[in-house]
């Protein structure tokens, strides 16, 4: 379990430097057992900031979603450090944009929070509905410790946790400058259950089955702006000259741009689940995620977001790449 | 308005008949949540819900709106689309139905819009009043009631065997009347167990929304920093504005093929920052900040100000829905407390 006291001082010592702007972690959400990114600027708001299971945001989306406002003249850029609190897949897209050039090492000041999983709040919400206040949820061994008005009821993780985190192999962060608590090791692995079990069906049933979740897409584009590594300046979605993908809303266009959004991630997903989370028509786009990161496991032995020395996959070339798909 | 008591049993009769005649949208399970389809016989709906997972505005406001149809080239030839056709939305909550009468102030002001117009006018709703309203549900907070029958034709009220049916207005009757021997007139007792389901579901509401005052509060604090700390943390995805019943902002595109084309009206979203850029490059809404803030204004200041009525409704969905916790109810209800 994590220390808050332990997480608040590492902030405040953070917000602290003269080279950090800002450090962005968790603090408690507005109803319910919600959670909400929050933003110190000075010590003492260090004191809102917790860590819990139900914190389930990817902060690292934020040093990407920086505005960059024209300047006055005669005014310089701020050019200080970001703090950002990571659990072990956040950390992942850090070290995956560190790849790309997306973000330079010495911007980001990474406070790392190693990780048992969180809750899965679609499943939390099913099993305690409606409840508004004194809710919280604890880390307790293998259960969470759920308590509603007042009562306190232990739960199996595995009734609990979102299928990104039954597989986890990297629950503490692999890039830190600061680590709140021990490090955790893994002893799960990623078997791809699901994708296997999905390439089982017939070709017919896997269109039938995408063409029901597409054709429920209605394209507000919460996948694409929660993922920490959909960053590019202007997105292939909203250009418009070529128009890539039209603004109609219909099975077309809207398979179009979901498989566009998982082939732009190829090799560049760190699974950390922000897109399915964040689409409001419950859109199971990890199994296209999965789908490809399988792919790319089996055929180059490859691992997003796990070695910021690595270059990334597409700018890789092998000489001894088979090429088998060539013909 | 007339009072009148539909039997439960009687319901699915009531409805085979409205499907014989009409196009009928209703509340139907697909996936795990509720959305509105057309139904072909009434065991295919779902009545026990709360709030549908995206509003039914999108019946009569669609997403993706063809104005019309053409041949690109220089033999260029135009072709209208049929919009005259007659639907029944049956199963709209009383905060959705609000909504449409909301929507109505933006499509009939100086510009008569005749798509939504006449889809607004060939359309009945058929209300369910809300006996389970939800964690974000906060009608309340604008002296609406969950089985309030102000914003549509008629609204159905679940009193145990019998439906209290009150019929508002002429498009109500003309269905009633249709079909009489199904209702009998509802007596003082009907009514009474109308008032107390109405007040059990008010009951439940527990989330409230400061709102007195707010659109002459909001004119005060434009420029304050309360702005950015609401809005930092904002994604920039367009969820809360798609899912919102009363956001109404679309983009026009002409969409063609070497042989073919049409001129779209599609639902845009003020979230995106493209929405107000100009072709200079300039966007007068650079920021995050700017851009939840605009959300705010249109609803609680611009709306009050043009219209006379706060667009929204409390339906919660883009509270419930946000993936950062920005709600609406926390937001508004701090703007009339902090200081200008």
């Amino acid at each position: 379990m994590v220390d808050n006291n332990q997480l608040r001082e590492a902030v405040k010592k953070t917000i602290s430097r003269d080279d950090v702007k800002y450090v962005v972690g968790y603090e408690k959400g507005t109803y319910g057992f919600q959670t909400t990114p929050c933003f110190a600027y000075k010590p003492e708001d260090a004191d809102k900031f917790i860590f819990s299971p139900l914190c389930v945001h990817n902060l690292s989306v934020f040093p990407m979603l920086e505005e960059k406002p024209p300047l006055r003249k005669g005014e310089e850029p701020d050019k200080r450090k970001i703090g950002v609190v990571v659990k072990g897949c956040d950390s992942r897209a850090i070290v995956q944009i560190l790849q790309e050039k997306g973000l330079d090492r010495d911007k980001v000041v990474i406070i790392g929070i190693p990780c048992t999983g969180v809750v899965d709040p679609k499943k939390l919400e099913k099993m305690f509905p409606g409840h508004i206040k004194n809710v919280e949820v604890k880390d307790d061994d293998d259960k969470f410790a759920v308590t509603v008005d007042g009562k306190t009821q232990k739960i199996q993780k595995s009734e609990l946790i979102p299928d990104k985190c039954k597989t986890c192999e990297y629950p503490t962060p692999i890039l830190y400058d600061i680590l709140i608590g021990k490090e955790i090791k893994s002893n799960k692995n990623e078997d791809y259950k699901k994708v296997n079990e999905f390439e089982k069906k017939s070709l017919k049933d896997k269109w039938e089955y995408w063409e029901k979740q597409f054709d429920k897409c209605i394209r507000c584009y919460a996948c694409r702006n929660a993922c920490p590594l959909c960053y590019c300046k202007e997105c292939m979605v909203d250009q418009l000259n070529p128009q890539w993908v039209r603004r109609s809303v219909n099975i077309s266009e809207n398979t179009a741009w979901n498989l566009l959004r998982a082939f732009h991630l190829a090799g560049r997903c760190i699974g950390c689940g922000q897109c399915e989370r964040s689409c409001p028509m419950d859109i199971p786009l990890m199994e296209l995620n999965k789908k490809i990161e399988k792919e790319i496991r089996e055929m180059f032995e490859y691992e997003a977001g796990v070695n910021a020395e690595e270059k990334p996959l597409l700018a890789m070339f092998k000489p001894d790449d088979p090429e088998e798909f060539i013909l | 308005m007339d009072s009148l008591l539909l039997s439960k049993n009687d319901l699915p009769k009531f409805m085979t008949e409205l499907i014989k005649k009409n196009k009928v949208f209703a509340p139907v399970e697909s996936n795990g949540t509720i959305i509105y389809e057309q139904i072909t016989k009434p065991s295919e709906m779902n009545l026990d819900f709360c709030k549908s997972e995206y509003p039914p505005k999108a019946l009569i406001l669609n997403q993706t709106e063809t104005l019309f149809k053409f041949t690109p080239g220089t033999k260029a030839k135009i072709e209208s689309v049929d919009i005259d056709e007659k639907k029944i939305i049956f199963g709209i909550r009383p905060c959705d139905a609000k909504s449409i009468a909301i929507l109505e102030h933006a499509f009939k002001g100086d510009y008569k819009d005749p798509y939504f117009l006449k889809k607004r006018e060939n359309t009945v709703l058929v209300g369910l009043s809300c006996t389970k309203p939800e964690i974000n549900c906060f009608c309340t907070s604008f002296d609406d009631t969950p089985a309030s029958s102000k914003y549509l034709d008629i609204l159905l009220t679940d009193i145990g065997d019998n439906y209290y049916v009150e019929v508002t207005n002429d498009k109500g009757k003309l269905l009633t009347k249709s079909m009489s021997q199904l209702f009998k007139p509802a007596k003082d007792s009907d009514i009474k167990k109308k008032k107390e389901v109405e007040k059990k579901a008010v009951d439940i509401i527990s989330r409230h929304q400061k709102t007195n005052g707010i659109a002459d509060k909001l004119d005060k604090i434009f420029e304050h920093p309360f702005w950015k700390d609401i809005a930092f943390k904002c994604v920039g995805c367009g969820t809360c504005t798609y899912l919102c019943p009363t956001c109404h902002c679309f983009d026009i595109q002409d969409e063609s093929t070497l042989t073919k084309g049409a001129r779209v009206r599609v639902w845009d979203t003020c979230m995106n920052p493209e929405y107000t850029l100009h072709a200079s490059g300039y966007n007068p809404r650079p920021a995050r900040t700017n851009r939840v803030r605009n959300r705010i204004y249109h609803k609680y200041n611009y709306y009050p100000k043009n219209f006379d009525v706060i667009a929204c409704v409390g339906c919660g969905r883009c509270i419930d829905l946000c993936p950062v916790n920005i709600d609406i109810i926390d937001v508004v209800t701090r703007a009339g407390e902090v200081k200008p």
